[in-house]
């Protein structure tokens, strides 16, 4: 789908308004789109399109997502979250997911970068290092 | 008792045990941090990613398919790729990942002789290619300070080149016409007069001849078109100075606007190594094209004829790679032979007056001329070279001084003398002057001339020798010349090379054996 620069202007001026203390606010964001949907705008469906997936990309920005290959204890998970937030600052929504597929070892993502230290990785490495 | 072949067998996989075991331990303590995106869209050779927040401009991409792609379109939060490779095996959702590199491809010598794609990967199936390095496609062309004036000729072995259009080394000259007016034929016959000089050299026939490597980049050809040019320089002895880098028209467009930039990593090895190289870019048009439909899918805004406003700088970064450097900055050089075609004579469309523009003159071929008779089908009055004559031996500039105001004298007078039958003998002179030249600079294809036989020709033709020769005989009087030449007079041959100059020795010589030569042709 094409997005004019009008239609990107306007949820980009959105996003911007979704924050309080350089933080998301849930209640703004809802507080917003009630508003957008009552007045109905120009475009304001194409608008809320952009909207929503500029808040989507904004979430995973401040989501590490911690993939292990077994259930994590607890003292590890909250050793990796303090780690991260020492990182990524406060704000940042952490999830845990196991994923066998990793056959071992851990992947962490937090928006675009990833650590990781799988076995699969590995194996992949190696197979393309010979 | 062991069987030696069972022992030399485990020999081998314990070796390749162990070398597994040493990249395992290398690899155990690491964890790998890399940027990822997803793709989004994809779709004509052309990829949609969202994330990869850390990527560079013209960075490689890995998707994890295994296909490569490159970054080019970096947007606020998505990045447009071309794709390298199979495009069909890249889907929507697959992660993708940076790399850190640019794109790289092969260089040296051990690409002479062989026939590759744009990604230096060997199509000639003589099997893999021991490149001694990589150098990456994009790259920033000499400065000024690096670079030498162009003093050294490339003897393209076409007379009406060499005499009235010279090309030095390090000069980017544009080969433009219509189609099918003999543009790749002249950059064909250029290579194979390379060849034919290299061996020369080698053999020890040609004294301080710096040899020049070629590089035949066919962008968009048919793919029959890159078979012939292939056949003609094998046929040739071309092939052992000559590489080939073919994006033909089944190619996708990615390929097709990569493969020039290739081809000129390729050349710049020579010149850094102190070495010549001599790139054809057959042609500009199809990769203007090619980079229009890239530009087109990455949805990059248009401008005149639906080209992207960098069409110009294209170009442009791409021919200025052509230059001759210092010998601190390697000493080679890399010259350029640009094709351009044009539609009905049209010189004045958009690609055709940027690439005009950009190099230092152009061999403009006309459809009239061709069909005339007159091949290669040179139109002297739109040709030019801006750079060449400094590279002339001094030679062919005592013999070929004049012959382009001649020559351009006489299309004057012949269009005039048309109304009238009376003229005066000093036009008549001309008139006839004229069309012996037009006669002499016919030349078949791939049938290149040294340089010291133009030299013996045209001063025959300078001094009057041809004057009584019937226009309709001249090409039969040069063909005999030059046998009686090479044949009875080597020395001659010889001594024009060594003194790259014509004395007044030489003269007495040349014209002793010119009427030597008379007295027996009929």
């Amino acid at each position: 789908m094409k997005i004019n620069k009008e239609i990107r202007q306007q949820s980009r001026g959105l996003l911007r308004s979704s924050f309080t203390d350089g933080q998301l606010d849930a209640g703004r964001v809802t507080g917003l789109v009630r508003s957008l949907i009552e007045k109905k705008p120009r475009n304001y469906i194409q608008v809320l399109d952009a909207y929503k997936r500029l808040l989507r990309l904004e979430v995973e920005k401040r989501t590490a997502t911690i993939e292990s290959a077994t259930e994590l204890s607890q003292e590890t998970g909250t050793e990796i979250v303090a780690n991260l937030i020492q990182k990524y600052g406060v704000s940042l929504d952490t999830r845990f997911i196991v994923n066998q597929e990793l056959l071992g070892g851990m992947r962490i993502r937090v928006g675009s970068d990833v650590w990781d230290s799988s076995v699969r990785n590995r194996l992949q490495r190696l197979q393309q290092q010979l | 008792m062991i069987n030696p072949q069972a022992r030399n067998l485990r020999q081998t996989m314990s070796t390749i045990l162990e070398e597994i075991e040493t990249q395992i331990a290398g690899l155990k303590t690491s964890t790998s941090k890399s940027n990822v995106g997803v793709v989004r869209d994809t779709g004509d050779g052309v990829a949609r990613i969202e994330g990869l927040s850390d990527v560079m401009l013209n960075e490689m991409i890995e998707f994890s398919s295994g296909v490569y792609g490159l970054a080019l379109n970096l947007e606020e939060t998505e990045v447009g790729a071309i794709l390298l490779g199979d495009t069909t095996l890249v889907k929507e959702g697959d992660e993708a990942r940076t790399t850190g590199k640019l794109l790289q491809v092969p260089v040296g010598k051990a690409l002479l002789g062989r026939v590759v794609n744009t990604l230096g990967e060997p199509l000639d199936g003589k099997g893999p290619i021991k490149a001694e390095a990589a150098y990456p496609l994009e790259k920033i062309a000499p400065g000024v300070i690096k670079r030498k004036a162009v003093t050294q000729p490339v003897q393209t072995g076409i007379m009406a080149i060499d005499a009235m259009i010279p090309i030095g080394r390090g000069q980017r000259e544009l080969i433009i016409g219509d189609r099918a007016t003999g543009k790749s034929a002249v950059a064909i016959d250029t290579i194979i007069s390379q060849a034919k000089q290299n061996k020369a050299a080698e053999e020890g026939r040609l004294q301080d001849h710096r040899p020049l490597y070629c590089i035949y980049v066919a962008i968009g050809q048919k793919n029959s078109n890159v078979a012939r040019a292939l056949a003609v320089f094998e046929a040739n002895g071309a092939m052992p100075y000559t590489t080939i880098v073919s994006a033909p028209a089944s190619d996708t467009a990615t390929n097709q606007y990569l493969a020039p930039f290739a081809g000129a990593a390729m050349g710049e090895w020579f010149m850094d190594h102190g070495m010549d190289a001599l790139i054809i870019y057959d042609d500009l048009s199809k990769h203007a094209v090619a980079y229009r439909q890239v530009s087109l899918v990455l949805k990059r805004p248009s401008g005149r004829e639906a080209y992207p406003g960098d069409v110009f700088y294209l170009h442009s970064r791409l021919l200025e790679r052509s230059a001759r450097v210092t010998e601190e900055a390697g000493g080679g050089s890399v010259t350029a032979l640009p094709i351009i075609e044009t539609q009905a004579g049209d010189v004045s469309a958009y690609i055709p007056t940027n690439v005009i523009s950009i190099t230092d003159g152009q061999i403009y071929l006309e459809t009239d001329l061709f069909y005339q008779g007159v091949r290669p089908a040179i139109s002297v009055g739109l040709s030019v070279s801006r750079v060449g004559s400094a590279a002339q031996i001094k030679a062919i500039k005592q013999v070929a001084g004049k012959i382009k105001l001649d020559l351009a004298q006489f299309r004057e007078l012949a269009a005039f003398a048309q109304f009238g039958s009376d003229l005066d003998a000093g036009t008549k002179a001309r008139l006839d002057r004229g069309s012996r030249i037009v006669e002499l600079f016919k030349q078949t294809q791939y049938n290149p001339i040294s340089v010291e036989e133009q030299v013996a020709v045209l001063w025959a033709m300078q001094n009057g020798y041809l004057d009584s020769v019937p226009v309709e005989k001249v090409k039969a009087f040069q063909v005999k010349l030059q046998d009686y030449l090479r044949m009875r007079k080597e020395s001659i041959l010889k001594s024009i090379v060594t003194k790259k100059a014509i004395d007044k020795e030489l003269e007495t010589e040349l014209a002793a054996a010119l009427d030597e030569f008379k007295s027996t042709w009929e």
